[in-house]
C-alpha cells in the first residue's frame, strides 16, 4: 500500500498560449527594469553635473561616450572585449545569489582561473586548440575550487561574504607569487611569459579589434546558466534553498549541498572568465594583473537582476561605458574616470528598495525581487 | 483614563481598524478579545505610536494624547509587553530595563545604578529577576517579567499586554494574572490582548470584542459568558462541537518508539513513543516550544532523529527523508506556512510539486516538465478553491487561509495514509479553518491515520479521538478525548500530574 | 637592537591606519551597518586631506577636510543603506567605487593629471620627552601625532562603547533594533551617527597614510588596506581593544614586508595573505567563534 497515487495529468492543460507568455514575460521585463532605470537616471544626472564643473558641454560628452562605446565597429570590438570576462563575473555573482548566497569572491576566483589557464597553455604539449580547450576547463575547474572553500565554510559557519572578500586577496596574492616564481617569464615586465600564439583565443574578427570567441562563449554560459536555473530539478532546488531554505528542507533538499553546489558554480563561471581574459585578450599573467573585473561582476549581476538575460546586458553597458568613457576623454577632455563615478552610483541605488517607493509607492516594492537577499550577515 | 476615539487604519484596501471606541478606566483590566487578524495588535499599535492612524483621537486623562512615537507613548505612561519580546538577548536584564532611559551624569551610563533601580522595582512587585543575568539565558517567562519590569520602570500607569500568554503553561498563566491584580491594587490600568476568552472571564474586569476591524460590544466580564463571547468574537451561535462521525480505529499506520530527536538548542524530543491508527486523529497538546515541531519534523522525514525508531504500515522508515517518507504516502503540513510550507516568490505551480518534482510526470532526467505542473497546479487549485485560481500567481501574494489551503491541496493529493499535522490552523481565517477542519475529518473518515498537534486546546477536543499532552520534549499524559478534561490536560501541560511529579517547570526551561 | 627599534616603529606606523578604520568599522557595524566601504573612504579622505592642505598650505586645515569628506562618504552610505534600505554590502562597494572613480577624477580636476599629486608637509614625528629615549619601546612614543590620537582613541571607543548610554544603545541597536525602537530611542539616528563616525575615523586612516606615512596622494594608494581593518574588526571580535591588537599584528607582518623579512625569507605574496587567512580562521571557531552583531546586514523598516 502507498497511498501515493497522484493522478496522471494532461500536459496539455498546462499549457499556455504564446500570447499569455509574452504578455508575462513583458510584464516581467517591465518591472525589472525600473530599479536599474531609475538609479542609471540618478547616475546620469550626477554625471552632468560633473562635466558641467570640468567646464564641458554635457551633449558633447555624452555623446562621445555612446559614440565610443556603440559607435562604430571598433567601438563595439572594445565594448564587446571589455564585456566578455564581465559576462562571466556577473553569473559568478547571479548563481550564487539564485542559491541564497553572496559571492562577493570573484575578484579571487577569476584570478585563480587566469593563472591556471595560463599555466596550462605554457606547460601543456599539443596542437593548439586541444591546449586552449584544456587549459579554459582548467580555469574553470580552478574557478570552481577557489568557490567551493567558501562553500564549505559556510558549513562550518563562517558567512560568505566575509570568507569570499578576504579569499580574493588570498587569491590575488597567490597568483601573483606563481605568476612570479614558477611560472614567471624572461620579459622585463614582471608575470608569466605569453602562452603560444596557438594556444590563444582566436579573434572575431569583422573590424571588432581585441574581441575575442570568448564572448561567444559567454552567450552560451549565460544561456547554460538560464537552462539549469529555471528549466531543472537541480536549479529548481537551488532556488528553493535560496528563496525559503526552511521549505527546502521541507521538501528533503539538502540546503548545505546546494548552498555548496551554489557559489562553487559561480567560481567556476568567475575562473572561466579569468581564463579567457589572460588565454584571449593578454596571453599572459602580469603582476599587476587587470583588477576589479570580479566588483564590478557584481555590479553587472545586480544591474541584470541576477537573472543571466539581464547579466549579457548588463555586461555589455557596462563594457560599453568603460569602452565610452575612453573616448570621451579624448574627444572632450573630460576625465574617464567619471566612468566609474557613474558605475557607482548606480550601484549605490540599484537596490535602494526605499528610494523606488518613495518615487513611485509602496507596490514597487514588489519589483526588488532579485535583487536582493534579506539576512544578517550573523544568519 | 484612556479613550480611543474613531480610530481607523487600513493598509492598501484592507481596513485594519475601522473606526474604534475603547475605554479604559483606572484601576482596571480591560480585556480586548478577536480573532487573529481581527485588528487587536494593529489598535495597540496605534496606541503606542507603532503605527499612524488614518483617522481617529486618542485621549489620556481627557487631554488629546498627540502620540506619534513609542517615546511619547512612554511619556504618556503606556507602557507594553509585545508579543514578540523586544529584549536584546546579548545585554543583562538591567542593561535591557533601562535601555533608552539611562541612569547616569552626562554621556555616562551607571550601570550600578540600573541595577539597583531593577531589583528594587522587582522586589516591590514581587517579579524575582536578577538584574545581572543575561537576557538570551533566561526562560521564557522570565523574559516576559523583564518586558513588564521595562514598562515599570517608565512609570507605566498604563500596561498593554499583547497574547502574553501564549507561550506559557496554564500555570504560569495563573502567576502572570496574579501579578496582573496586584499591579491593578497599585493603581495601574492593564489592557489585556488575546484571542481566549476563557483566560479572560477569570482575570478583566471588561471585555471589549472587535470583529473585523470594528468593534462588537463592550461587556461587563462579570455580566457575560463564554458563548456570549463566542458568539461576539465569531459572529454567529458557534458550533463547539464540531460534527464528527463515529469510524473504527483500524491498523496501526504509524509507530514511533523511544525517539530522541535534537533541536537548534539540545535536545528537544526526549524518548516520544507513539502510534497512529488508521481512521483516528491523534491530537497533541502542549504549549509552545515542549518539542512539537522537532517531533513533527522526525515522524515526517524532515529532521533526523538522533535515536530510536519510526515505522511505517510496519517499515522501518526511521533514515528516511521527507520525500521518500513522502512516496510511502506521508503527508506533512508544517507550522510554518511562509518558511517552511511554501516559497513566496515561486509560483503556484512550483509550489505544488514541491515534494514531488522528481516524479517522471513532473520531471525527465532533471528536466523540469512545465506544463504537466501547470496542468497539476491547475487540478489542485480548481479542486481545493484556492484563490485567485491562478497557477503562475506568486505564493506570497495570496491571503493566509488560500496559503493553507495550497500545503493542503498539495499533501492530500494523492490520498496520503498518514497525515501529520502541525498548527494547520494558525493565524488563517474562520473560514479556512471550517474547511481545514473538514478537509481532516473527511480524511479521517477515508481512513487516513492522522497527527494534529496544535496549540489550541479548543482545536483539538473538537477533532482529536485520543489526545496525547507534550511537555518538555516528553508525553506526558495520553487519555481518550471522551475522558479528558481542561484541568487535566492543563496540568499535563504544566508538567505536573504525569508520570514523573518532580519535573522541573516552565521556568527553569532555557530558550535561547 | 636598532633592528628592532625600527620594525617596532614601522609596525605601529602600519597598524595606524588600519587601527582607525577597523574602530571606524565597529561603529558602523556595532550599529547593525555593514561597512564594506571602508577602503573607499580611507581612500577619498587620503586625497582630500592633501588637497585641503595643498589648497590651504596648512597640514592641520587638510586633516579636517579628511575628516568632513570622511563623514560626507559616511552619510553618502548611511542615505542609502538606512533611508534607501539599498543592500549595505553592495552600498559599500558603491562606496569603494565611487571613492575609486573620484579620486581619479579629481586629481586631474586639482592637479591636472593623475597618477601622484604634489607634496605636502607631512605631520612631523613627535618624540615624547624621557619616554621616547628607552630602548627599543622608545618607539612607541617617537610617532606622528596622529598616532597618539589613536592611542587615546582606543580606550575612548571602548569606554564610549561599554560605559556610556550612546553606547548601550550602540550595542542594543546592531542586535535588536526593535527593542530600541520599542524604547523610544530612534533607531535611525543611532545608525546614521554610528556611519557617520565610520567615515570620520576611516577617513583619519586614510588621512594618516597620505599625511604622515608618506607626504602625498597616490591613487590607489590604500591598496585593500580597508579590507584588512575589515578583517582586524572581525578578528578583533567587534571589540576596541582586540581590533586594535589585530591591526598590530597585520602591521607588523606588512613592517616585517617592507622591511625585507627577519631572518628566514617568507614570500612576500604570502605575508600579505596572513591577516586574511587569520580571520578564515577565526570564523570558522579556532579559540571561540567571531559572531557579528545579529541585526547587521539587515535594513530597518518602520511600518
Amino acid at each position: 500500500m502507498s497511498g501515493d497515487e497522484i493522478e496522471e495529468v494532461d500536459e496539455a492543460e498546462g499549457r499556455r498560449s504564446i500570447g499569455e507568455i509574452l504578455r508575462e514575460q513583458v510584464v516581467a521585463a517591465g518591472r525589472a527594469l525600473i530599479f536599474p532605470a531609475v538609479a542609471l537616471a540618478i547616475a546620469l544626472l550626477v554625471g552632468v553635473v560633473v562635466i558641467l564643473i570640468t567646464g564641458n558641454s554635457v551633449i558633447e560628452a555624452y555623446a562621445a561616450l555612446l559614440r565610443g562605446g556603440f559607435g562604430s565597429r571598433q567601438a563595439l570590438g572594445r565594448t564587446i572585449s571589455n564585456a566578455t570576462p564581465l559576462i562571466f563575473t556577473g553569473l559568478a555573482v547571479a548563481i550564487p545569489f539564485r542559491g541564497g548566497l553572496f559571492n562577493i569572491g570573484g575578484e579571487g576566483q577569476l584570478f585563480i582561473g587566469a593563472i591556471a589557464g595560463v599555466w596550462i597553455g605554457l606547460t601543456m604539449p599539443g596542437p593548439g586548440p586541444l591546449v586552449a580547450f584544456v587549459a579554459i576547463i582548467v580555469a574553470g575547474l580552478a574557478g570552481w575550487i577557489w568557490g567551493a572553500i567558501p562553500g564549505l565554510l559556510k558549513i562550518w559557519g563562517a558567512h560568505e561574504v566575509i570568507t569570499t572578500i578576504m579569499l580574493n586577496f588570498i587569491g590575488i596574492n597567490l597568483t601573483f607569487w606563481l605568476a612570479k616564481n614558477p611560472l614567471s617569464g624572461e620579459g622585463a615586465v614582471p608575470g608569466t611569459g605569453f602562452v603560444p600564439e596557438g594556444v590563444r583565443l582566436t579573434r572575431l574578427g569583422g573590424g571588432l579589434g581585441a574581441a575575442h570567441y570568448g564572448f561567444v562563449l559567454g552567450i552560451v554560459a549565460a544561456i547554460v546558466a538560464y537552462i539549469l536555473i529555471w528549466r531543472t530539478t537541480k536549479g529548481y532546488e537551488l532556488r528553493t534553498v535560496g528563496q525559503a531554505p526552511g521549505a527546502a528542507r521541507y521538501a528533503g533538499m539538502s540546503v548545505a549541498a546546494n548552498s555548496f553546489l551554489a557559489i562553487a558554480l559561480g567560481g567556476m563561471f568567475a575562473g572561466l572568465g579569468g581564463g579567457l581574459e589572460s588565454l584571449g585578450t593578454f596571453g599572459k599573467v602580469s603582476v599587476p594583473f587587470i583588477s576589479n573585473l570580479g566588483f564590478n561582476g557584481i555590479g553587472v549581476a545586480l544591474l541584470g537582476r541576477n537573472h543571466p538575460a539581464g547579466v549579457v546586458l548588463g555586461a555589455i553597458f557596462f563594457g560599453g561605458l568603460a569602452a565610452g568613457a575612453q573616448q570621451m576623454q579624448f574627444s572632450t577632455g573630460v576625465p574617464l574616470d567619471l566612468a566609474d563615478v557613474l558605475l557607482a552610483i548606480v550601484l549605490l541605488f540599484v537596490t535602494a528598495t526605499k528610494l523606488v517607493e518613495y518615487l513611485l509607492g509602496r507596490r514597487a516594492r514588489t519589483f526588488a525581487a532579485g535583487t536582493r537577499l534579506e539576512k544578517g550577515l550573523a544568519g | 483614563m484612556l479613550e480611543m476615539r474613531g480610530v481607523t487604519k487600513a493598509f492598501g484596501s484592507t481596513v485594519a481598524n475601522d473606526s474604534i471606541d475603547l475605554e479604559l478606566r483606572k484601576g482596571e483590566i480591560h480585556g480586548l478579545l478577536g480573532e487573529n487578524g481581527a485588528g487587536k495588535s494593529t489598535l495597540v499599535k496605534i496606541l503606542y505610536g507603532l503605527y499612524k492612524a488614518d483617522e481617529g483621537e486618542i485621549y489620556i486623562d481627557g487631554e488629546p494624547a498627540g502620540i506619534t512615537t513609542p517615546s511619547d507613548a512612554v511619556d504618556r505612561g503606556i507602557g507594553m509587553v509585545h508579543q514578540h519580546f523586544m529584549l536584546v538577548p546579548t545585554l543583562s536584564v538591567a542593561e535591557n530595563v533601562v535601555l533608552g532611559a539611562e541612569p547616569g551624569q552626562g554621556p555616562r551610563l551607571d550601570i550600578a545604578a540600573a541595577e539597583r533601580a531593577v531589583r528594587d522595582l522587582s522586589e516591590r512587585y514581587g517579579l524575582r529577576v536578577d538584574p545581572t543575568a543575561n537576557v538570551g539565558h533566561l526562560s521564557v517567562g522570565v523574559q516576559q517579567r523583564v518586558e513588564v519590569l521595562k514598562t515599570l520602570y517608565r512609570d507605566a500607569r498604563i500596561l498593554v499586554l499583547d497574547e502574553p500568554t501564549a507561550v506559557l503553561t496554564p500555570q504560569e498563566t495563573d502567576e502572570l494574572f496574579t501579578v496582573l491584580r496586584g499591579f491593578v491594587d497599585e493603581g495601574l490600568s492593564i489592557i489585556l490582548i488575546t484571542h481566549k476568552l476563557g483566560e479572560l472571564l477569570g482575570v478583566s474586569d471588561r471585555i471589549t470584542v472587535i470583529r473585523d476591524g470594528k468593534v462588537v460590544d463592550t461587556v461587563v466580564t462579570s455580566e457575560t459568558d463564554e458563548a456570549e463571547l463566542a458568539r461576539l468574537m465569531v459572529g454567529r451561535e458557534v458550533v463547539l462541537q464540531v460534527a464528527k462521525e463515529d469510524v473504527e480505529a483500524g491498523d496501526v499506520r504509524m509507530e514511533a518508539s523511544d525517539l530522541i530527536v535534537d533541536g537548534a538548542s539540545g535536545e528537544a524530543v526526549s524518548g516520544v513513543g507513539l502510534e497512529i491508527r488508521s481512521g483516528e486523529i491523534l491530537g497533541v497538546a502542549g504549549v509552545d516550544g515542549n518539542g512539537q515541531v522537532e517531533l513533527a519534523e522526525a515522524l515526517a522525514g524532515v529532521r533526523q532523529p538522533r535515536s530510536g525508531r519510526i515505522e511505517l504500515a510496519g517499515e522501518d522508515v526511521t533514515a528516511l527523508d521527507s520525500a521518500a517518507m513522502r512516496a510511502r504516502g506521508l503527508a506533512y503540513v508544517p507550522e510554518d506556512r511562509g518558511g517552511k510550507g511554501l516559497v513566496g516568490e515561486f509560483t503556484l505551480a512550483e509550489n505544488f510539486v514541491l515534494k514531488t518534482y522528481r516524479r517522471s510526470m513532473f520531471s525527465k532526467i532533471g528536466w523540469l516538465l512545465r506544463n504537466a505542473i501547470r496542468a497539476f497546479a491547475r487540478r489542485r487549485i480548481d479542486a481545493f478553491d484556492v484563490r485567485p485560481p491562478n497557477p503562475q500567481a506568486s505564493a506570497a501574494s495570496l491571503s493566509g487561509g488560500n496559503q493553507q489551503k495550497v500545503i493542503v491541496a498539495r499533501e492530500l493529493a494523492g490520498e496520503p495514509d498518514v497525515l501529520i499535522a502541525n498548527q494547520p490552523t494558525r493565524g488563517v481565517d474562520v473560514g479556512a479553518i471550517e474547511f481545514i477542519h473538514g478537509q481532516l475529518l473527511e480524511q479521517r473518515e477515508r481512513g487516513a491515520a492522522i497527527l494534529l498537534i496544535s496549540l489550541e486546546l479548543d482545536e483539538i477536543r473538537q477533532l482529536a479521538d485520543r489526545i496525547a499532552v507534550m511537555y518538555d520534549g516528553r508525553i506526558v499524559g495520553e487519555i481518550d478525548a471522551a475522558d479528558a478534561t481542561d484541568e487535566q490536560l492543563g496540568l499535563w501541560m504544566a508538567g505536573r500530574g504525569g508520570p514523573d511529579e518532580d519535573q522541573p517547570t516552565g521556568d527553569d526551561r532555557v530558550r535561547s | 637592537m636598532d633592528e628592532l627599534t625600527a620594525l617596532l616603529a614601522s609596525t605601529i606606523r602600519n597598524a595606524t591606519p588600519l587601527a582607525f578604520a577597523a574602530l571606524g568599522g565597529l561603529f558602523s557595524e556595532r550599529s547593525g551597518v555593514i561597512n564594506i566601504g571602508l577602503e573607499g573612504m580611507m581612500l577619498i579622505s587620503a586625497f582630500a586631506g592633501v588637497a585641503g592642505a595643498q589648497g590651504s598650505g596648512s597640514t592641520v586645515f587638510g586633516l579636517l577636510v579628511a575628516l568632513a569628506v570622511g563623514l560626507l562618504f559616511g552619510l553618502v552610505h548611511a542615505v542609502a543603506s538606512i533611508t534607501f534600505e539599498a543592500d549595505q554590502i553592495i552600498s559599500g562597494i558603491a562606496i569603494n567605487l565611487l571613492a575609486l572613480g573620484g579620486t581619479g577624477l579629481l586629481m586631474v580636476l586639482f592637479f591636472g593629471s593623475g597618477g601622484t599629486s604634489p607634496r605636502i608637509e607631512p605631520f612631523s614625528r613627535i618624540d615624547i620627552p624621557l619616554l621616547a629615549d628607552i630602548p627599543i619601546v622608545g618607539a612607541i612614543f617617537s610617532q606622528s601625532v596622529l598616532v597618539y590620537l589613536l592611542y587615546a582613541l582606543v580606550p575612548i571607543t571602548w569606554w564610549v562603547l561599554y560605559r556610556s548610554r550612546f553606547g548601550l544603545r550602540l550595542r542594543a541597536v546592531g542586535e535588536v533594533p526593535e527593542a530600541v525602537d520599542t524604547a523610544g530611542v530612534n533607531v535611525f539616528r543611532l545608525r546614521y551617527i554610528g556611519v557617520g563616525l565610520s567615515g570620520m575615523l576611516a577617513g583619519l586612516g586614510g588621512a594618516f597614510l597620505s599625511m604622515s606615512l608618506l607626504s602625498a596622494f597616490t591613487e590607489g594608494m590604500t591598496n585593500g588596506r580597508g579590507f584588512i581593518a575589515l578583517a582586524a574588526l572581525i578578528f578583533g571580535r567587534w571589540n576596541p581593544v582586540g581590533a586594535f591588537a589585530a591591526a598590530l599584528l597585520f602591521g607588523f607582518a606588512q613592517a616585517v614586508v617592507f622591511r625585507g623579512g627577519i631572518g628566514f625569507t617568507v614570500p612576500q605574496e604570502f605575508i600579505e595573505m596572513f591577516p586574511y587567512l587569520l580571520v578564515i580562521v577565526a570564523l570558522v571557531g579556532f579559540g571561540g567563534r567571531a559572531v557579528p552583531p545579529a541585526a547587521s546586514g539587515q535594513p530597518y523598516r518602520k511600518e
